[in-house]
């Protein structure tokens, strides 16, 4: 590729080529040599060049490319492909044109490259995965086994993980590298992957010196009885997968299951339960989003039709099984059919589905069944209703192993950081100990689905306490040999760092006054969350990206978010921080005019006898064209000792907090352009009383730009960033100001990273720290300066 | 202790390995990232970087690019008889005639091919986030992959020009605009493909220079202190000492890097400050225009794909819902001085022979159609049958049936009209419709990327064209 002049600004060729691999992976993983794989190589080719006129019922030539069976049988001259001999087969002939016609039929033959890929590829044997191993599909038995736990201890303990673990490794002639972690460490992973925040000093030093035998086990109950830190924390995994997300719609159909689902979490409600309810709302606090799926505004295509969707996520969220493809035509990566989909659509539609076979009517109609007929057969000529309880019934049914294994292996891969079967949503793949996959799954099956037990049973194995090692999969498969190490959720990241610093984010309603302080979850997504990879939850995110980018980093380094929250973090840590006053009114969200709408509308009337200056704030709530958009507030009249006097009359400084603020005066009313700020002098005035009446001016109201707004009066000066003061509680109680730069980063260390600080880094630590005037006697700057260090390094952002 | 011994010296080794590796290994290790199909084959690149101009909310081609027969405004006129509320101007070219009010842009029509038969998608009820995720990714949602941008498909194959400056640079789009925000932060994503090629978003090209520099109170000094600080501390902590794993190291290079990017000379191309007054105003001052003078410094310092939009907000800008007439005057004159310096400065520095410039929007309007013709939707836009007002005297209504696409440089041919749409109401495409396919195809060859490149996600391949179909307009190119 022609490079243009300016590239005579980057440097030396060798550096040029570390900093493209530091800006991500852009650099196509062309890997020579690997085997050529269907869906990956093959594929794209059929696709291009054949699809078009083989397939379907009116193939030409009655050859069909859909499916590997159809290939093999071929069509009026014979089987297309000979696996393993590439020189009989006819499908390499005809491209050739060795023998007439030559194919592509009437087009451009294939070119050379294209050739020799499908050349290579039936040499190789034909095989229908993307992968080179190919599991063989019929091989993992639909009923669970229960192996028995067997006889070793490498790992010198009785829990039966840890024996299936000796097992594995004896017979790959592994002999175990690391320890478990100490207990500070152990305390860090268990209160992230339980609470989903970091522990405090005190909660470490309390467990340090727990000198009972069980204290790692007691430590990981008493975690999982706390209800409510438990939810909002494993919500998200949960919202992940059934992608719910709160007030996230398309002008389609969507409805938020956040109620139904952190219920659930906090009363511990089995796996099953919360299935069956998933796949058939029937009391009316029951979760109906999940089966509505997400739609938007004008036509559908057929495939993603709500009861297509309903199939596509139940079929992988509950059972590890891939129906994207054969939600449009019979799939060419495993042995699922166009009918199978709609089968299981139908369960979740009103009316009989007609199947569409890539955006063909195909003129016959779905027979509403499930995935596997052995589990039963779904009532015909039945209501909805009954065929969701049927959907219910046979998803969770124990004789439905995958329904168990799907799950235990998502926890596993979320507490290991790589699951038992990898990719989690490919249950057709072998784990690396199947054995240990069976066990867990029955004894889940046994134990009531119960997801508290779940974790429990996991870590409290000696395999879950391993230190982590840093290996990723190798072509030539994955070996356990300990965790993998973890990057922390966005929201993990987050919500430790409220919990060390006591900065949570607040949500506000609509309503005056309302604002609670909240874990992260509950918050809309933010810059800085996506980035650490919230995912926009319009499909199923069965596992976060865990990789670092420049984006990301960026984020961090300059973004707004991070940087208000450790400003505002900072001031609470040198004890500078206070709670911004209560407005003396807030009108909530107004979108009516003063003068004509009672109910919309705002009015106050508020003692301001004693107050020198008065604050008068109006913000806009999400109008579309702020700029547009007039707030007004009519009649606005203090009444004094000495007479009234009219807002109007009061000299006040105006402040725009956008780019310009229009004020617009007549006899009666003020009408602004929001955001906006005065700031007016009451001294010497003597005023008692200040009211008025406020909303929208009409010509906003009449135009189409939503208008919203809020209004604001203080007597004493506001926090500016936050009007409405939160009303309840944070999650955890806020740490008490630090009382000098010593006890600061001990503090900090042992909070951030679970570990003292070593004389090295308390030296860096306070050379960072300057002194200013504050309880702390230090400069706040430098105090987040230190927090951002602290949580930017490997330390923090990993679980180990 | 044996055991930790030989763990510091396995982290030694992979230490060591890493630093020798190549780029293609490094990618290989993180895993899970789509990868690329190996089929496609490569075609012959004619530009390096892409700028899209985007009209966002959906541009009158009546008004703007294909203007009609004209009929003045006056009491009682018939809706249906009017097709442009503005006179033709002539171009630099004679069979080329443009809407009055583009007069800047017409002198610089021999530099550009003009489509005028751009099909957008039929998605039935019109949502402008919708029909705008399916310009910008190729597909319709709701779909069962987050599909990338077009900027993060161009970013995640190409990679940057300069690695000092972020691939995909997305300019004016404030994304918290109100009820459509989330269809807008749909898209503005790079889907599956991952975070590291999504978009660098500056929603307010006079801020741009402050995403270059610290933010909040932090001065540049007190920054590079903190940095400083940083590393000291890294190299402070015990795991710093005794080496490292590949997460790790992952990680830090990602935060050096966003210093070196901060930090390079090539940020300056952020700070507008630094553009004389003549400039400025040779841009127009406005939010777009600035946004335009931005996309040429950017494209100045090695940015591969660079957005410039009008903005979406809900009937604002191109989303002319009433008083369409008097809005696309101002709509005109916000574009016209811009667009053409751009493409004038950029030929000047002898970079627009290799930038592919693309003026283009989410769909077409009408006075009378809504939707495309003979496919009528719901909840059209009110238009009364006779105009009272000079209000009703405007596009107002959706139109899906045609609309205009305007290709500067990169290796297209100057001059050059493509397509053309009938003379009379419903003003439909005649000749050569070009859909979001064919479209994406030929800004996807000036690149250098076959229509039916693709990666894998989730075991099927998913292409830069929907099926890997698009066909790029050959006759574009010169």
């Amino acid at each position: 590729m022609k490079r243009i002049s300016y590239h005579r600004t980057a440097s030396a060729p060798v550096k040029i080529a570390l900093r493209y691999i530091g800006l991500g992976s852009w650099i196509g993983a062309h890997l020579l040599g690997q085997p050529v794989s269907y869906s990956h190589d093959v594929h794209p080719i059929l696709a291009q060049r054949c699809l078009s006129c083989h397939t379907g019922s009116s193939a030409q030539g009655g050859l069909s490319f859909e499916s590997g069976e159809a290939l093999l049988r071929g069509g009026v001259s014979g089987p297309a492909i000979v696996p393993g001999a590439s020189a009989e087969s006819l499908l390499v002939q005809r491209v050739r044109g060795a023998l007439s016609p030559r194919m592509p039929f009437g087009g451009e033959p294939l070119s050379a490259g294209q050739i020799a890929v499908i050349e290579t590829w039936i040499e190789q044997g034909a095989h229908w995965g993307s992968r080179s191993v190919e599991p063989d599909l019929t091989s993992v038995p639909l009923q669970l086994s229960r192996p028995p736990v067997p006889d070793l201890d490498l790992l010198l303990s009785s829990h039966p993980i840890d024996r299936f673990v000796s097992a594995y490794w004896t017979a790959k002639t592994i002999t175990p590298g690391h320890g478990v972690v100490p207990d500070a460490a152990f305390a860090r992973r268990t209160y992230l992957d339980l609470w989903g925040f970091v522990p405090s000093p005190s909660q470490l030093a309390d467990f340090e010196s727990d000198e009972r035998s069980d204290k790692r086990t007691r430590l990981i109950d008493r975690l999982l009885a706390n209800d409510r830190h438990y939810a909002d924390h494993w919500i998200s995994f949960w919202n992940d997968l059934l992608r719910n997300d709160e007030g996230v719609i398309y002008h389609g159909q969507r409805s938020s299951i956040s109620t139904w689902l952190l219920d659930s979490l906090r009363n511990n409600r089995s796996y099953d339960k919360m299935v069956r309810a998933l796949l058939n709302p029937v009391d009316e606090d029951d979760p109906e989003g999940f089966l509505m799926g997400v739609t938007w505004r004008g036509t559908i295509n057929a495939s993603q039709r709500p009861p297509i969707q309903a199939a596509q996520n139940s079929a992988q969220v509950f059972l590890g099984i891939n129906l994207k493809c054969a939600s449009c035509h019979d799939s060419f990566i495993n042995q699922w059919k166009l009918a199978d989909s709609y089968g299981l659509a139908s369960l979740f539609s009103d009316a009989p589905l007609e199947l569409v076979r890539c955006d063909t009517e195909l003129g016959t109609m779905a027979k509403p069944a499930f995935l596997y007929d052995e589990l039963g057969v779904a009532p015909t000529n039945a209501s909805r209703r009954d065929r969701q309880e049927f959907a219910a019934r046979v998803f969770t049914s124990p004789e439905n192993g995958r329904f168990a294994r799907t799950m235990v292996n998502r926890y596993w891969g979320r507490l290991l950081g790589r699951a038992l079967v990898e990719p989690v949503d490919e249950m057709d793949r072998t784990a690396w100990s199947p054995d240990l996959l069976e066990w867990l799954a029955a004894e889940f099956v046994t134990n009531g689905y119960d997801l508290k037990w779940l974790l429990k049973t996991i870590m409290t194995s000696k395999t879950y306490q391993l230190a982590s090692v840093d290996e990723m999969d190798q072509a030539d498969g994955y070996v356990f040999r300990g965790p993998r190490p973890r990057r922390l959720t966005a929201e993990q990241f987050a919500d430790s760092v409220s919990a060390i610093t006591g900065e949570w984010p607040v949500l506000s309603g609509n309503a005056p006054g309302q604002a609670l302080y909240s874990r992260e979850w509950r918050q809309k997504s933010s810059p800085l969350t996506r980035a650490l990879g919230r995912p926009i939850r319009d499909q199923v995110y069965t596992t976060r990206n865990q990789k670092a980018t420049t984006l990301q980093a960026l984020e961090m380094v300059n973004g707004r978010t991070l940087t208000r929250m450790l400003e505002r973090a900072a001031s609470r840590q040198v004890g500078t921080f206070r709670e911004g006053p209560r407005p003396d009114f807030d009108s909530g969200v107004v979108t009516g005019n003063p003068a004509r709408d009672s109910r919309s509308n705002g009015e106050f009337d508020i003692d301001v006898s004693g107050a020198d200056r008065l604050w008068l704030i109006v913000t806009n709530e999400g109008s579309y064209d702020p700029s547009r958009v007039f707030a007004v507030l009519s009649r606005a009249n203090f009444t004094g000792r000495h007479g009234d006097v009219r807002l109007l009359d009061l000299s006040a400084e105006v402040r725009s907090w956008s780019e310009r603020a229009t004020v617009e005066v007549d006899a009666d009313s003020v009408a602004v352009t929001p955001p906006v700020e005065f700031e007016i002098d009451l001294a010497g005035r003597e005023l008692e009383r200040f009211r008025s009446f406020v909303g929208v001016s009409q010509e906003s109201r009449k135009s189409d730009i939503n208008p919203r707004v809020r209004f604001f009066v203080f007597t004493e000066e506001p926090d500016r960033r936050r009007l409405v003061a939160p009303t309840n509680d944070p999650p955890l109680v806020a740490p008490a100001a630090a009382d000098g730069p010593g006890t600061l980063v001990a503090n900090l260390y042992l909070y951030g990273v679970a570990r003292e600080a070593t004389p090295d880094e308390l030296r860096a630590a306070k050379a960072m720290l300057a002194e200013g005037e504050s309880p702390a006697g230090l400069d706040p700057r430098s105090v987040e300066d230190l927090l951002w260090g602290v949580f930017m390094s490997p330390d923090f952002q990993f679980i180990r | 202790m044996a055991d930790e011994t030989r763990s510091i010296k396995q982290h030694l080794t992979r230490r060591r390995f890493l630093a020798g590796s190549t780029a293609a290994a490094a990618a290989a290790l993180t895993g899970t990232a789509p990868r690329p199909l190996r089929a496609a084959e490569t075609v012959d690149a004619t530009a390096d970087t892409v700028i899209l101009l985007w009209m966002a909310g959906g541009m009158a081609q009546t008004e703007t690019f294909d203007p009609k027969r004209y009929t003045p405004f006056e009491p009682g006129l018939e809706s249906r008889r009017v097709l442009s509320t503005f006179p033709s101007i002539d171009t630099a070219i004679d069979n080329i005639k443009l809407s009055s009010g583009l007069e800047r842009i017409a002198s610089v029509m021999d530099r550009a091919t003009l489509i005028r038969s751009y099909q957008a998608g039929d998605l039935g009820r019109i949502l402008h986030a919708r029909h705008q995720y399916h310009w910008h990714t190729g597909y319709a949602p709701p779909l069962t992959v987050a599909a990338p941008h077009i900027g993060s498909w161009i970013a995640r194959t190409l990679g940057p020009n300069n690695a000092d400056v972020p691939a995909f640079i997305d300019i004016g789009q404030n994304l918290e605009i109100g009820a459509e925000s989330d269809g807008l932060k749909a898209f503005h994503t790079a889907g599956f493909l991952g975070t590291e090629h999504g978009p660098f978003l500056i929603s307010d090209p006079r801020d741009a220079a402050a995403a270059m520099r610290p933010a909040g109170g932090i001065t540049s000094d007190r920054f590079r202190r903190r940095y400083e600080n940083y590393q000291a501390l890294l190299e402070a902590s015990p795991i710093g000492r005794e080496g490292s794993d590949f997460q790790r190291e992952s990680w830090m290079r990602s935060v050096d890097n966003a210093h070196r990017l901060m930090m390079s000379p090539a940020a300056k191309a952020f700070d507008l400050s630094l553009e004389s007054r003549e400039s400025l105003e040779g841009y127009g001052e406005s939010k777009f225009g600035l946004g335009c003078l931005l996309a040429r410094r950017l494209t100045e310092v090695g940015a591969r794909f660079i957005e410039v939009t009008t903005e979406y907000i809900p009937f604002r800008f191109w989303d002319t819902h009433e008083n369409g007439h008097t809005r696309m005057a101002r709509l005109k004159e916000l574009i016209d001085r811009p667009v053409a310096r751009l493409v004038l400065d950029l030929e000047e520095r002898g970079l627009l022979d290799r930038t592919l410039i693309v003026i283009a929007t989410e769909f077409g309007r009408d006075m009378i159609t809504e939707g495309r013709p003979g496919k009528p939707v719901t909840d059209p836009i009110k238009q009364p049958e006779i105009m009272g007002e000079l209000k009703h005297y405007g596009m107002h209504r959706h139109f899906t049936g045609a609309g205009s696409v305007v290709l500067f440089g990169g290796g297209v041919k100057g001059g050059h009209l493509y397509g053309e749409t009938a003379d009379e109401r419903p003003c439909e495409i005649v000749r050569d419709p070009v859909t979001i396919e064919d479209l994406h195809a030929t800004i996807y060859q000036a690149m250098g990327i076959s229509p039916d490149h693709g990666y894998e996600v989730e075991q099927r391949p998913f292409y830069v064209t929907r099926d890997g179909k698009g066909k790029p307009i050959q006759e574009v190119f010169g």
